[in-house]
């Protein structure tokens, strides 16, 4: 059985919706301490109020886009806020839907600042030895399905989410030598507010027949997300595992 | 920059929980390994315009050696 001691905090960012929601509070229920990051204030104290251990759930209002180099610093100022993290678990994420002929650079930046670069800057702080319980740190990222398997119209996310695959198992090599273990996550669809509006609503209603049990919960991959940041998964590190129903096989 | 500038950024890059000395000994850090330099050369790259190789690390002892590598650009 997976349980955390309120001595461990967890980063998790998107807390306040879909898989980052569902994560922080299946960290919190199982005794972490949780520093939930989001950019809508409201939506992180509804989450807030869902929680089993509200004292143990900490809210942080903060837009990652807005200056991606600065995330080191940022993290260094929540540890000096809360103490060394045990984890992170970036779930925040943006898509998009625009073919190649109706690109513009400012939508695939955009992408790009959310599902590849923040990521990497977050993980880059909470890797900082000075910032970490050192060994048994665990990070997980959130990729996603369209990271192995390309949809037309998606090449921003498509590319964002190949990306952070391959660079995270990178940063996994770099840092196992600390104890540090890292890994992705790469979901089919699942029903949250990112996946149940506008243009990507249809979308996704169109791809439905290829995953054998349907849409999945943000719970689907909130487990996955909390095995591998527990020490049940201490020899994991460098994967990036599909949550798809068997989809791709 | 200057030298006092440069030792807090290279504790930076080495992310030590100690402040850096110029008098202090490389292989007395445990964090000076390759990927420490690898993360030096892009900082000397970036804020000095120098180009290192690993080569140039070979005959280093001490934090002021490093000092040395950036010339007249660390006053």
């Amino acid at each position: 059985m997976i349980s955390f001691d309120k001595n461990q905090l967890f980063i998790v960012t998107g807390a306040s919706s879909g898989l980052g929601e569902a994560t922080a509070i299946m960290l919190n229920s199982f005794g972490a301490t949780v520093i939930a990051i989001a950019r809508n204030a409201n939506r992180l104290q509804i989450m807030k109020k869902k929680c089993r251990y509200p004292d143990n759930m900490h809210l942080e209002i903060k837009d990652l886009a807005d200056d991606i180099n600065d995330l080191p610093a940022y993290i260094k100022k929540l540890k000096e806020k809360y103490g060394k993290f045990s984890g992170l678990a970036y779930c925040a994420g943006i898509t998009d839907v625009t073919p190649l002929k109706g690109l513009q650079l400012e939508t695939i930046q955009k992408v790009l600042n959310i599902d590849y670069l923040a990521p990497i800057f977050l993980t880059k702080g909470v890797c900082d030895k000075r910032n970490n319980i050192g060994n048994k740190t665990s990070i997980v990222v959130v990729s996603s399905l369209s990271g192995i398997i390309p949809s037309k119209g998606m090449l921003s996310y498509c590319g964002a989410k190949a990306a952070i695959i391959n660079s995270m198992k990178v940063i996994a090599k770099e840092y196992s030598a600390l104890g540090i273990r890292i890994n992705t996550v790469s979901p089919s669809d699942i029903a949250t507010p990112m996946t149940q509006t506008g243009d990507v609503k249809s979308f996704v209603e169109s791809r439905i027949m290829n995953y054998p049990f349907g849409i999945g919960e943000p719970n689907d991959v909130a487990n996955m997300i909390t095995f591998l940041l527990s020490d049940k998964a201490k020899f994991i590190s460098g994967q990036n595992y599909v949550i798809d129903s068997g989809g791709v096989l | 920059m200057n030298k006092k500038d440069f030792l807090v950024d290279l504790e930076d890059i080495l992310q030590r929980e100690e402040p850096c000395n110029a008098s202090d000994v490389l292989d007395d850090y445990e964090e000076w390994d390759s990927l420490s330099k690898m993360a030096l050369m892009a900082f000397f790259d970036k804020s000095f315009g120098i180009k290192l190789s690993l080569k140039d690390f070979k005959d280093l002892k001490t934090v002021e050696d490093i000092i040395k590598l950036a010339g007249e650009k660390i006053q």
